[in-house]
C-alpha cells in the first residue's frame, strides 16, 4: 500500500514530491513508525448447535478457542504530530512609540523597557526553557534569532522549500508563502539599527500537559530591501534601491520536549500604531453599490 | 515491511481529490518571466484560459472564435451577449472567467484595457449513440463535443491591417523585378 501511495502521488503531479510531504508531516525528530496491513479474515456465520446450548463456560471457552481465532476489529486511525503550535501564546504588547524619539526622558523609557522582560511570567518561563534546554541564554539567543531571520527571508526569495521548512514552523510556512508561487521577490538585509533584543518568553503545552511548546518574541529594528515581482517581471512593491527601516517583533518557536527541536520562525506581532504600509504599484477597484436600472447613483463625496 | 512491537495503524495521506489532467494551455499561465530591467518596456500580461467539453460543435463555434479574435474584451462580450447560437453563452461566460482570473491573480491594472490575442476551438471527446428511424433502421449518432482556448492579453487591440490595395501589389512588383541580379556573369 506504501508503494501504491508513493504511485498515486506521483500521478496528482505533486512537484514537491515525497520529500518534503514527509517533511511536514513527520518533521526532523519523530521515529519513524512501521506500517502493517491488517489482515481481515472472513466473516463466519454460524448459529450455536443444540447439543452445545447448555454447557459450562469452560467448556464453551474451549469449544470457541477450537473453532479458530479471531481478530479485533481495527480502526483505521490517523495519527497526527503537532510540530508547532497554532498562534502566538499571549502576545506581546509592544508599547506605544517604541522607535520614535520620545519627548520621556531616554533612561525612564529605557527602565520601562527593561522591566517589561522581567515580568513574572516571562521569569518563569524563561527558567522552564532552561529546564529542557540548558545551553539558552537570552543574550545570546537573539543574535541567533536573527540568523534564522535572514536565512528564512533569502530561502523565501530563492524558494528553497526544504531550507525553508526547517527554518520556519509551520504556522509561519503558509503565510510567508501564499500567493508567491507565480512571484519573483527579491529580498535583502542591509544593516541592523539596533542589537535585537528578547522582550517576551512565554511556555505552553498543548492537548496534554507536560507538551511542551516555548515561545520567545525578539526585537528586531532593521533596515531591508524588498522588491516583489509579479509573473511577467513587472515591478509589484518596493523597490530595489529603496531601503526601508523596520522595526518587528518576530516570534520564534521551539518543540521543548522534542531533544531534536529547533528554534524556528513562528509568526509576527504587528501593533496597532505601526505604520500603514505603502500602497501598491496599481489601481484597485472597490465595487459600489447594487442599483436598479431605475435608480442613479448619488453621492461622490 | 517489518512488523515490530511498536504497530501504528495504516495512515492515508489522500484527504483531496486528484485534479483534473492540466492540459499544455493551462500549463502556459505557469511561466514565470524573470524581472525587467528598469530601462525596458513594460512586457504586457498574457492570460491564457479555456473551457473542455463544450457539448457543441467544434466548426460551429468556430464562426464564433473567428467573430472575437482581435477585438477588445468589451466589444467582444457585447457583441456574444447578442448573437443567437448556443456556442455564444459559453464563450461570454469563459471570457469573464478569465477577465476574472486576470485581474485578481495575474496583475492586471484594469479589466477592460485587455483584447482577445488568439481564440481558438479544439475537437473534445466523440460518443457514437444510436439514432433511430422508420422501419427498424438505424443510423450511428456522432455527439460531438469542443474545447474552447483564449488567450487575452494587456492592452488596447491592434490596428488592423489595412487591405491590400493595386498600387501596393504594383509596389512589390516594381521591388521584385528591382532585386533581381544577374547570375554566372561578370
Amino acid at each position: 500500500m506504501a508503494a501504491a501511495m508513493k504511485a498515486g502521488l506521483r500521478g496528482l503531479g505533486l512537484r514537491a514530491g515525497w520529500q518534503t510531504l514527509e517533511s511536514v508531516l513527520r518533521p526532523a525528530g519523530a521515529a519513524l513508525p512501521c506500517l502493517i496491513i491488517p489482515v481481515r479474515t472472513k466473516k463466519k456465520r454460524f448459529s450455536v448447535p443444540e447439543w452445545a446450548r447448555e454447557l459450562t463456560p469452560e467448556e464453551k471457552e474451549r469449544r470457541l478457542k477450537s473453532l479458530g481465532t479471531v481478530f479485533p476489529e481495527e480502526h483505521m486511525e490517523r495519527t497526527f504530530y503537532l510540530a508547532c503550535t497554532a498562534d502566538i501564546i499571549d502576545p506581546y504588547i509592544p508599547p506605544e512609540g517604541d522607535a520614535r524619539l520620545t519627548s520621556l526622558s531616554k533612561d525612564g523609557l529605557k527602565q520601562k523597557m527593561e522591566k517589561m522582560k522581567r515580568t513574572a511570567a516571562s521569569q518563569l518561563a524563561l527558567r522552564k526553557i532552561k529546564d529542557h534546554d540548558p545551553n539558552f541564554s537570552s543574550k545570546t539567543f537573539p543574535e541567533k534569532a536573527q540568523e534564522i531571520f535572514i536565512e528564512a527571508h533569502n530561502s523565501l526569495a530563492n524558494f528553497n522549500k526544504q531550507k525553508l521548512h526547517s527554518l520556519v514552523t509551520e504556522r509561519c510556512y503558509p503565510e510567508m508563502v501564499r500567493g508567491n508561487r507565480y512571484k519573483t521577490i527579491r529580498w535583502s538585509f542591509v544593516e541592523s539599527l539596533e542589537p535585537p533584543r528578547v522582550v517576551h518568553i512565554r511556555c505552553d503545552s498543548i492537548v496534554n500537559r507536560g507538551n511542551l511548546y516555548g515561545q520567545v518574541t525578539v526585537r528586531m529594528h532593521t533596515r531591508q530591501i524588498l522588491a516583489i515581482y509579479d509573473r511577467f517581471g513587472r515591478l509589484m512593491y518596493g523597490g530595489e534601491q529603496v531601503p526601508k527601516d523596520v522595526l518587528e517583533y518576530v516570534v520564534f518557536e521551539k518543540y521543548l520536549v522534542n531533544p531534536y527541536g529547533t528554534w524556528r520562525m513562528h509568526g509576527k506581532i504587528v501593533p496597532e500604531w505601526a505604520p500603514p504600509k505603502e500602497p501598491i504599484v496599481k489601481t484597485v477597484m472597490i465595487p459600489g453599490p447594487t442599483l436598479d436600472p431605475s435608480q442613479e447613483y448619488e453621492g461622490t463625496k | 515491511w517489518l512488523v515490530s512491537s511498536s504497530l501504528f495503524p495504516l495512515s492515508c495521506i489522500h484527504t483531496s481529490t486528484a485534479l483534473q489532467r492540466f492540459g499544455k494551455w493551462e500549463k502556459k499561465n505557469w511561466i514565470v518571466y524573470p524581472p525587467q530591467l528598469p530601462g525596458e518596456p513594460r512586457r504586457p500580461a498574457e492570460i491564457y484560459h479555456c473551457r473542455r467539453e463544450i457539448k457543441y460543435s467544434k466548426d460551429k463555434m468556430w464562426y464564433l472564435a473567428k467573430l472575437i479574435k482581435g477585438m477588445s474584451i468589451d466589444q467582444a462580450l457585447a457583441q456574444l451577449e447578442f448573437n443567437d447560437k448556443k456556442g455564444a453563452k459559453v464563450i461570454k461566460e469563459v471570457l469573464l472567467e478569465a477577465q476574472e482570473i486576470a485581474v485578481r491573480n495575474h496583475n492586471v491594472e484594469f479589466k477592460s484595457n485587455l483584447h482577445i490575442a488568439e481564440s481558438m476551438t479544439g475537437r473534445g471527446r466523440y460518443v457514437k449513440r444510436i439514432r433511430y428511424h422508420g422501419k427498424g433502421m438505424f443510423g450511428i449518432m456522432k455527439l460531438s463535443r469542443c474545447h474552447y482556448f483564449v488567450k487575452l492579453v494587456e492592452g488596447p487591440p491592434p490596428p488592423p491591417e489595412p487591405p491590400r490595395t493595386g498600387f501596393d501589389q504594383a509596389k512589390e512588383y516594381v521591388q521584385h523585378l528591382r532585386s533581381r541580379t544577374l547570375v554566372n556573369t561578370l
